[in-house]
């Protein structure tokens, strides 16, 4: 996935950006020791789901006797198929509706309704003409690990020489400062990272090390401080 | 009953419990409505590739299968390492004292974060001796694993004179690359849209 993003001389490049993923050290086989996998399969489609199922008989202590005479929620012709590429749809009465309206409900944590408004689904900024913004507001690894969580992590690589040089220096620089770089987005460099459109909002900040001709450029995404929710403050006080 | 955590800190054990921490309780939530054009309610499920399958909540299941796709029981299933020999399964972490290593912010830092959650002392337990130390701007510790299982995972405690923070995760597989290891660009977005969460408060 390419990202655009400038460095401290305000001079920009497109570089990958990479998941990482956690370590894993696990594999499965079965008993004769070959490997398995895990798949996603078809339990029940929605015409043979409970509310079906309750539609025909009316009452759920009906639904109880057929599951027990018959197997009314199964569909034989497709119960336990494979399911790949599957996609999300909006459905009514009337089946799959592409012509939808959203709506937002903002809760407080209290579960009180804040505001409902309409959905606005924000466009991504890491590969667009306006770069990542290196904004300069360096904060001490120390610190930035005591007020937020880093619920998400990406790595960015370099795509050729040219690009090498740019995100070394960037690693090199960061590392010196023992400090993570807040990152912006936005053509004023004021707007949180968002990766897809409609996705997650995030506070990226980038860390950099090196390790002698190699480095590593981590950007760290948070959508969340860490601090304890007010009602367990309330509740000590 | 919450179980009870003990940490073993220099010698002296804090027996705490853990309350979850998460984006809800901080921020809150949102939840998406949705209606077609005549303001009738639309809700959203799974289409199978077949075009025509619609799938509700609670409609599919996982299942382990081996080459031939049959599907193989769990307890049939055998764990093995990296190096191919047999794991033998970890135990939960609570009900037993945990021992507390001094670590650093790059390993907090290398972590894929699972869970957060605030340490409270449990009943007669005094946990001021573990906020002195953490106030200190030191960070412990200690492989920890929630019901037992397989593997353990990473916790490690922050926090500040009156707090204490276990974040839990997963050493990430960061890589230190070299002007040959070149990425390649590919354009696909990633598939991930989320209804939820603007910014922090900004709700």
């Amino acid at each position: 996935m390419p990202v655009n993003i400038s460095n401290a001389k305000n001079r920009d490049a497109i570089v990958a950006f990479e998941s990482l993923m956690p370590k894993r050290s696990i594999r499965y086989t079965d008993t004769d020791g070959r490997s398995v996998v895990n798949r996603k399969l078809l339990k029940t489609d929605v015409a043979h789901d409970l509310p079906q199922l309750l539609k025909k008989s009316r009452k759920i202590e009906k639904v109880a006797d057929a599951l027990i005479k018959s197997d009314p929620e199964i569909y034989v012709e497709d119960f336990g198929m494979f399911l790949s590429d599957t996609s999300r749809v909006y459905v009514t009465e009337k089946g799959i509706v592409h012509l939808i309206e959203e709506f937002e409900v903002v809760k407080n944590p209290d579960d009180t309704v804040r505001e409902r408004r309409p959905r606005k689904k924000e466009l991504q900024n890491i590969n667009t003409d306006v770069p990542l913004k290196w904004t300069g507001k360096f904060i001490k690894k120390k610190d930035a690990i005591g007020k937020f969580i880093f619920t998400n992590k990406k790595q960015l690589v370099h795509v050729n020489g040219l690009t090498f040089d740019f995100l070394f220096d960037m690693a090199k620089t960061l590392q010196k400062k023992d400090s993570l770089l807040l990152v912006r987005g936005g053509e004023e460099g004021k707007s949180p990272v968002i990766m897809n459109r409609g996705g997650k909002a995030y506070n990226a900040f980038l860390e950099g090390r090196v390790k002698g001709d190699s480095y590593c450029l981590i950007l760290h995404l948070s959508n969340m401080e860490l601090r304890k929710p007010i009602e367990v403050e309330t509740l000590e006080n | 009953m919450a179980r009870e955590l003990i940490l073993s800190l220099d010698g002296q054990e804090i027996a705490v419990q853990l309350v979850k921490l998460d984006r809800e309780k901080l921020y809150g939530d949102v939840e998406v409505e949705a209606f077609d054009e005549k303001g009738k309610p639309a809700t959203l499920k799974v289409l199978a590739a077949d075009g025509k399958t619609l799938i509700d909540k609670g409609g599919t299941a996982l299942a382990t299968v081996n080459e031939d796709g049959d599907s193989i029981s769990r307890t049939e299933l055998i764990a093995l390492d990296a190096d191919g020999e047999k794991i033998d399964p970890v135990e939960s972490s609570f009900g037993k004292p945990n021992v507390l290593k001094r670590a650093t912010a790059d390993d907090y830092l290398s972590q894929m974060v699972k869970a957060t959650y605030i340490l409270e002392p449990s009943e007669g337990s005094d946990i001021n001796f573990l906020y002195d130390h953490l106030s200190a701007d030191q960070i412990y510790s200690f492989p920890f694993s929630y019901r037992g299982g397989l593997e353990l995972d990473n916790a490690f405690l922050l926090g500040k004179s009156d707090t204490a923070f276990m974040v839990v995760g997963k050493q990430a597989e960061l890589q230190f690359v070299k002007l040959n290891q070149a990425s390649v660009l590919d354009s696909v977005e990633e598939a991930e849209i989320s209804a939820d969460d603007l910014d922090f408060g900004l709700l």
